[in-house]
């Protein structure tokens, strides 16, 4: 005995499975990206109607059934720009995102390879030297959940996607300006192989299981740059006083030129110069420049102000400076009180 | 009371079908194959039509329906309906019957009219139909269907 609720449920079933072929729109594309899931029947049939001059008539033919077995696919991406690292650094983390790019649940076996040729030098995993970015951050951090090879391979719904981290110490013999690639592999644990290479009841529900385009395994490398920059930083200054001169009399003017540059390979990331105005002077408004070009004192869209602070301070900001920067000029004044 | 009724009137749609399926006025059947595509021994990639019984996203099928007079008289307005499952996406051109005129439906099955004569809105915003919003297909044979004589009807999919 159905209730009118259960009537109603299977009406509007019924309704779906005719009408809505691809009426709900949203739920169609999001089927899309990984396919069909594995274990979908199509029946198809077709209707032949015609008249033999008794009146129509229709005839329904046989059913064909095709069901959608499992494809298992796979991708590996590095998340993480090239990384910039010391000789001896301990636990420098790459990010990757492995996503099931198959139309089944599938998990995945995890590894790392840092002996790869075609680098300088060859990082040395930690111990253990894979984790999930369990809390989302995208930074390693204590939090974040060490993997274990059969015992908590990430099992990921179709379309599903993961973010995991490689952990690896840099060696003290590594040089200024070496490269050195770790590479994360994802496999399915279904199986591998050739594209089309079957595995009879393994794919969800019992269907099969097929080796999709990406052989079932994919990886990425990431890649650690060592970077020991080496910057000189020369400052002058040069005395105006207020008879024509250069000497240090109160009400002289002091112009102090700082210069910064790269001198060697690699890049000091985020460079900011801040040079507190010395005692016993006051700083000069409006004085800052830039490789000639003023900058104005408020803290605000340009490169550089002046830092009213307790210690008051000129602050320029010279972005990721490299060799290739040549020298950076910074010139203010200051009077003596 | 109109429960009753509607299930009567199933029943009677039922009992057409089987009526016309003993007297055998005409005899339907479909099959479905996909396209397998290999490397011959020149290196050059061949595509065959293979049984299909399972299929993997990106699959390529084709469905045939056959159909013949096989009654004492000529059948006339003869039409081969076919529904497009939701999880296929038809492969535009591929429709093909001979002596037939086809048509498209984006509506479920309600109506149906030439490929270029479809349109499909999008709250309020009308476009020309695409392949992937057809629902369905149907083949409307042009002269009666003689008898003894036999029909086809084929098209294509991609699966989702």
């Amino acid at each position: 005995m159905r209730t009118a609720s259960q009537r109603r449920a299977s009406a509007l079933l019924r309704m779906c499975a005719t009408a809505c072929a691809c009426a709900t729109l949203a739920l169609c594309n999001l089927a899309a990206a990984a396919g069909t899931p594995a274990g979908t029947v199509i029946e198809n049939t077709a209707t032949v109607s015609f008249d033999l001059g008794d009146g129509p008539l229709s005839l329904d033919s046989n059913t064909t059934t095709i069901t959608v077995v499992e494809r298992l696919d796979v991708a590996v991406t590095l998340q993480s720009p090239q990384t910039l690292v010391s000789a001896g650094d301990a636990d420098s983390a790459l990010l990757f995102t492995i996503t099931n790019t198959g139309n089944g649940s599938e998990s995945f076996q995890l590894a790392i390879d840092s002996l790869l040729a075609g680098d300088d030098f060859d990082p040395v995993p930690a111990v253990p030297a894979i984790y999930f970015d369990t809390d989302g951050s995208g930074d390693f951090n204590v939090g974040d959940q060490a993997y274990t090879a059969g015992v908590n391979d990430p099992l990921l719904a179709a379309d599903a996607s993961i973010d995991v981290f490689l952990v690896n110490n840099i060696p003290g013999s590594a040089t200024n300006g070496d490269l050195g690639f770790s590479q994360l592999t994802a496999t399915a644990t279904t199986g591998t192989g050739a594209p089309g290479t079957e595995y009879a009841g393994q794919g969800d529900g019992g269907v099969n299981a097929i080796v999709g385009t990406s052989s079932g395994s994919s990886a990425a490398i990431g890649e650690y740059f060592v970077s020991e920059v080496q910057i000189d930083i020369v400052k002058t200054q040069a005395v105006t006083d207020p008879f024509g001169g250069s000497q240090p009399v109160p009400g002289a003017t002091i112009t102090y030129t700082i210069t910064v540059e790269v001198t060697s390979a690699g890049t000091a990331a985020a460079s900011v110069l801040a040079d507190p105005i010395p005692t016993y002077t006051t700083y000069v408004p409006n004085s800052i420049t830039l490789n000639a070009s003023a900058l104005s004192d408020s803290a605000d869209a340009d490169a550089g102000e002046f830092d009213v602070a307790t210690d008051p301070m000129v602050v320029v900001r010279l972005g990721d400076l490299t060799l290739a920067d040549g020298v950076q000029s910074i010139v203010f004044q200051v009077t003596i009180d | 009371m109109k429960r009753l009724i509607g299930l009567i009137l199933t029943m009677s749609a039922l009992t057409a079908h089987a009526i016309a399926q003993e007297q055998g006025h005409l005899n339907v059947t479909t099959f479905v194959q996909k396209e397998e595509v290999s490397v011959n021994t020149a290196g050059e990639a061949e595509t065959q039509l293979v049984e299909a019984t399972t299929v993997v996203p990106g699959d390529r099928v084709v469905y045939t329906i056959t159909f013949r007079n096989i009654s004492d008289d000529a059948a006339e307005n003869v039409v081969i309906t076919n529904p497009i499952a939701a999880s296929l996406t038809y492969i535009d051109g591929s429709a093909f019957g001979p002596g037939t005129e086809i048509q498209f439906s984006v509506d479920g099955g309600n109506s149906f009219a030439e490929r270029g004569a479809l349109t499909v809105d999008e709250n309020g915003d009308v476009r020309p139909a695409e392949a992937k919003d057809f629902t369905h297909i149907r083949w409307v044979m042009q002269q009666d269907l003689a008898v003894g004589a036999q029909g086809m009807a084929r098209f294509s999919a991609v699966l989702n």
